[in-house]
């Protein structure tokens, strides 16, 4: 009986004495990202990217003696479910939101977390993503704009293609940047001979590409994910299609190697420097610190940009003293040159990284990548 | 008119696999007026299926005689895994209201998506090239040998399934229990070997189709089951629902159809002009095209 009540009671002591450590408040980041569904190695990147650089802060003290608490809610790279998250994250009470990939999902939870006032990052490419004029908004990539005005120039005055086909899908950032990579070649005096439209995971794709072969395209760019870029390289090479392959940012994933199989060889991708190649000691540590955790290289460029949006936003509280969103959004907006694991981080008014780095890499027959123009 | 041709051989591919799938959907609402929408998963999981065989089973390294093993192994392991699904999932509604069973079949689609989602993963996986890419040029249209195999191979087993219902013992007991289930069993069939014989037949048709997505498409989701199983079952009412030769026509048809929209008029169009095709066959021929008008009992 003693004993019984001896133990009651020290259950009850250990009640009281664990529940205060519970109660220290924490700082609460959300992720929101596709951790399952068709770009769910790009989510499973982003939410493991995360955990590692808040475990790297705690262990440092956490932000300003809170340590940072990770909450993911998963958006399955669909435009409802990024609603969705968008309160469920709001409702638990996080502070700053990193993600989403996908344009699509970043824009459609934006309104809501900057009725909340929660700081969002996302690397979505899309120009309509800053155009809104919420201030909790920051893009930790490059918009669209800038890519296209890249791709254009390489493609009509390095490349001197006559005969340009652009494909893309139909989310917000594939059709935004074949819209705008189609201005700037009309700009430059370039020949659009196709532009056309694709469902993305529909997999079959070879009527589509029959009908681009008609035209008799020497290039075709691809705006869209890895998921379809992949299938739809290696669906041309099967259709006998000779044209070369360009990919947007957005195909630079091992998955594109893959699916694309023996068709790799000799496509095109243009994007931001690939996480391996990145020269700064930051990015060095941080690559070391993900191979040593998870065993595996981050699936592409996206989860480091990720990243560096949540150092920023860090960055930002520690400088203010202050774990206020608004003080936060102020100093970014002013931020400059701030070490990143990307490059200096530099953010305009609208919330737009300033700055532009892209390159065009070809895949090689070991499926490496090898700088062809910058 | 090359491109007209080469479209015709994109939807030809595309409607072979169509038609394996449908296949599954037609015979289990033949006899036993259910629509199992458990089959897409089936087809899903055969291509995880087909994947785990080869690389972990069969070592990874391409060979004919691997490639046969991979097809014969992960067939007899989805033919079995819709034998359970009948046994555990349909056997005991058999008496019960037909929407049960419906709901029954969600279920089991339901445990097979996601029961693949944790063995593999939510994410995608890539189908390793068990084919070497070979093309032929044939006048401008262009034709691949894994077009050619799945066009080949889907047509003998249609053919093959087409006798065997036909011509045999068992065939005609099929036939049999699809018109009148009772009348079959006074006639000394066992109508439940019968639903057990179809069950593995459309599973293993199933199967087929999973790997030759896996082969063909090579990314391979958990949940793409949906979109396959939609299709089919859309080829399957397009035919005439409950019809054999209806399901291959259904196919073929619905994938020549979704290459000619999508290459001549938009591909945005292609799933809208699909479904409206449905929409007009259920209106002018509710049947289906190869359907039998049903005599209703009064």
């Amino acid at each position: 009986m003693l004993q019984s009540k001896a133990l009651v009671l020290s259950l009850v002591a250990s009640v009281f004495l664990v529940t205060p450590v519970f109660a220290a408040e924490t700082l609460k980041v959300g992720v929101q990202a596709p951790i399952t569904g068709a770009y769910a190695n790009e989510g499973q990147g982003i939410d493991q990217s995360v955990r590692l650089l808040a475990e790297q802060i705690n262990a440092k003290g956490g932000v300003m003696g809170r340590q940072i608490e990770v909450i993911s809610c998963d958006d399955e790279g669909t435009a409802m479910k990024a609603a969705i998250c968008a309160k469920d994250l709001v409702n638990k009470g996080v502070s700053m939101v990193i993600g989403s990939y996908t344009s699509t999902c970043a824009e459609a939870a934006q309104t809501t977390y900057f009725r909340a006032g929660v700081l969002q990052t996302s690397d979505g490419t899309s120009d309509t993503l800053t155009e809104h004029g919420y201030w909790t908004f920051f893009r930790n990539s490059f918009p669209n704009s800038a890519e296209a005005t890249f791709a254009a120039d390489y493609m009509v005055k390095v490349k001197k293609y006559q005969r340009i086909a652009i494909l893309s899908d139909f989310s917000s950032y594939a059709d935004g940047l074949a819209t705008a990579v189609a201005d700037s070649v009309k700009g430059l005096g370039g020949n659009i001979v196709s532009r056309e439209k694709v469902k993305a995971g529909s997999q079959n794709f070879t009527p589509v590409l029959t009908q681009i072969k008609s035209k008799n395209p020497d290039v075709i760019f691809y705006a869209g994910y890895y998921s379809d870029g992949g299938l739809i390289r290696s669906q041309q090479k099967g259709l006998g299609i000779t044209a070369d392959f360009i990919g947007g940012d957005a195909n630079d994933n091992v998955d594109f190697l893959k699916l694309a199989g023996n068709a790799a060889a000799g496509t095109y991708i243009i994007n931001v420097p690939s996480p391996e190649i990145l020269p700064y000691d930051l990015a060095k540590d941080f690559l070391k610190a993900y191979k040593a955790k998870y065993n595996m290289m981050p699936p592409s460029i996206w989860t480091i940009l990720n990243v560096d949006g949540m150092r920023a936003f860090i960055h930002a509280m520690e400088t203010n003293k202050s774990f206020d969103t608004k003080k936060a959004a102020d100093y970014l907006h002013t931020l400059k040159d701030y070490p990143g694991i990307t490059g200096p981080i530099s953010f305009a008014p609208d919330g737009n990284r300033v700055g532009s780095g892209y390159m065009a890499y070809e895949i090689q027959q070991d499926g490496s990548y090898k700088i062809v123009h910058k | 008119m090359d491109i007209f041709l080469q479209q015709l051989v994109n939807g030809l591919t595309i409607g072979s696999m169509f038609a394996l799938i449908a296949l599954g959907y037609t015979m289990v609402y033949g006899v036993m007026k259910l629509i199992n929408f458990a089959h897409g998963d089936l087809v899903a999981g055969s291509a995880f299926v087909g994947l785990f065989v080869f690389t972990q089973l069969l070592g990874g390294q391409v060979s004919v005689l691997v490639v046969v093993g991979v097809f014969i192994l992960t067939i007899i392991t989805i033919a079995l895994l819709g034998f359970t699904i009948e046994r555990l999932a349909y056997r005991p509604l058999r008496s019960a209201p037909r929407l049960s069973a419906v709901v029954s079949a969600l279920g089991a689609s339901m445990v097979i998506q996601n029961g693949i989602m944790l063995l593999w993963g939510p994410q995608m996986h890539i189908f390793p090239e068990l084919l070497p890419t070979i093309i032929w040029d044939i006048g401008g249209v262009v034709v691949s040998l894994i077009q050619v195999l799945i066009m080949a191979l889907s047509m003998i087993l249609m053919v093959g399934l087409y006798l065997f219902v036909e011509k045999t013992k068992i065939g005609t007991a099929i036939r049999a229990s699809a018109i009148d289930q009772d009348a079959a069993r006074l006639m000394g069939i066992n109508v439940n070997n019968i639903i057990v014989t179809i069950f593995l037949i459309g599973s293993s048709l199933g199967a087929v189709g999973g790997l030759f997505i896996g082969l063909y498409y090579r990314g391979i989701t958990f949940n793409m089951g949906w979109q396959y199983g939609l299709y089919a079952f859309v080829a399957a009412i397009i035919g005439g629902i409950g019809n054999i030769p209806g399901a291959m026509l259904g196919g073929i048809l619905l994938g020549l159809f979704n290459a000619f929209i999508a290459g001549y008029i938009s591909s945005t169009w292609a799933d809208a002009f699909t479904f409206i095709l449905l929409i007009v066959i259920l209106i002018v021929r509710p049947t289906g095209i190869l359907g039998e008008r049903v005599a209703e009992k009064v």
